[in-house]
């Protein structure tokens, strides 16, 4: 069953923790006033997705970028019918098809929900007049894009540099909650790790488990 | 000036910038630099201060995965280098940029380029024109890396820039291909017998 819904967003009826998401991913790159956020969201929809729902299929042009305010969203590439995940994105996190959002041409990744999933859109077109009227709109849409580079190049860099052990560590150290979320294979495949060696290196998490046990008795 | 013409038919492809907005805004700000064979541009763990357009030359960078030295870049005439997250992060580089051939380049520094960003709205809208742009490329290539086989990269790569084959060690173009230096001089057949592709 698919369940799409889109609507324009009702100031009264957004609830404060989505707000609290806008508003902290918009102060990293500037200051804003909640009169600001107010003013931007204005060109944002709301759009809920059932999960396993493919909201950009590949050769489709990608009109939306999205920040998720609940649910669960994967970024993946076919080739030769194997999948590759470039993106895991949870609540706060942004995710869309950059290239095809960007130069308007068909997407070559696939984006599709895990779980039910609610997001704040902005539509291209939309996009466009936002930075247009926004006094300092250029500004905070070239910061935007400055941010995304360094975080693309340092995902690149980290899984260039790190062994695979120490990516396994490092990325469930940070989301621990994703080994109940996601998929195994998925979360391997995210990693660039292969199925086998991902369930071999999960004892490292029961050992890191059980030393927080004899070192915090009170837990 | 020469040199500012071939910089300013560059920005064009982003945005059109007359020669009178690129001697009010933009020139004042450039500096030309110049750089030996073989030199270093950036090392590893400086912070990245410049933003540089090259007019001559061959310019790689890298960073090194114990003792080997992966190439992340490589870039001739009418390309933009510099070490992007360290330049807009404001940290330390993770990879050292070094010429490969004598290089002449074109360059602002950070503090300049924000300079430039208030001084002009419409800059500004370049500036964002270009990193888009940037990122647009680097997630082309990416994904390049994901779909395609190591011999698809080799005949694609080599057919856009069959120069480069003449100006770059081998070894260098292996591992920005990801191909291993074995496989890279096998799939050289294939330049011969062009009948294959």
């Amino acid at each position: 069953m698919i369940i799409l819904k889109a609507m324009s967003i009702d100031l009264n009826n957004i609830s404060d923790s989505s707000l609290q998401y806008i508003s902290s991913y918009l102060q990293r790159f500037m200051p804003f006033t909640i009169e600001d956020v107010k003013g931007l969201i204005q060109y944002c929809e709301i759009r809920k997705f059932d999960k396993r729902i493919e909201i950009v299929k590949e050769g489709e042009i990608d009109n939306y970028l999205n920040m998720v305010l609940k649910g669960l969203v994967r970024k993946f590439v076919k080739v030769k019918g194997k999948e590759t995940i470039l993106q895991l994105a949870t609540e706060g996190h942004v995710i869309h098809s950059e290239i095809s959002y960007l130069t308007r041409t068909p997407s070559q990744v696939i984006l599709e929900t895990l779980e039910p999933t609610t997001m704040v859109s902005i539509n291209h077109k939309k996009m466009e007049e936002a930075l247009a009227s926004f006094p300092k709109g250029e500004r905070l849409g070239r910061l935007i894009m400055s941010g995304m580079f360094v975080k693309k190049d340092e995902r690149r860099y980290w899984l260039l540099s790190k062994s695979t052990r120490q990516r396994f560590i490092d990325y469930l150290d940070r989301n621990p909650h994703m080994l109940q979320r996601v998929p195994q294979k998925y979360l391997a495949s995210y990693l660039n790790i292969t199925s086998e060696t991902f369930s071999r290196f999960k004892h490292l998490i029961r050992e890191t488990t059980s030393n927080e046990i004899v070192n915090f008795p009170d837990k | 000036m020469e040199t500012d013409k071939r910089f300013i038919q560059f920005l064009n492809k982003f945005v059109s910038i007359s020669l009178e907005e690129y001697n009010q805004f933009l020139a004042p700000y450039t500096q030309l630099r110049k750089f030996g064979k073989r030199e270093t541009v950036l090392k590893e763990g400086e912070i990245e201060n410049h933003i540089n357009f090259i007019l001559s030359g061959l310019v790689r960078k890298f960073y090194k995965k114990e003792k080997e030295e992966i190439n992340t870049q490589i870039s001739f005439e009418d390309h933009i280098i510099h070490s992007q997250e360290s330049f807009h992060s404001r940290k330390p580089s993770e990879y050292t940029i070094e010429t490969i051939e004598p290089t002449v380049m074109l360059s602002m520094t950070y503090d300049d380029l924000e300079r430039v960003y208030a001084g002009s709205h419409k800059m500004e809208h370049l500036g964002r024109v270009i990193i888009t742009a940037a990122m647009v490329i680097k997630d082309n290539w990416q994904m390049q890396i994901v779909k395609h086989t190591p011999r698809e990269r080799f005949i694609k790569f080599i057919n856009k820039n069959p120069e480069l084959l003449q100006r770059v060690p081998q070894k260098y173009l292996a591992t920005f291909l990801n191909i291993k230096p074995e496989t890279f001089s096998r799939f050289k057949h294939l330049l011969r017998e062009p009948s294959r592709y």
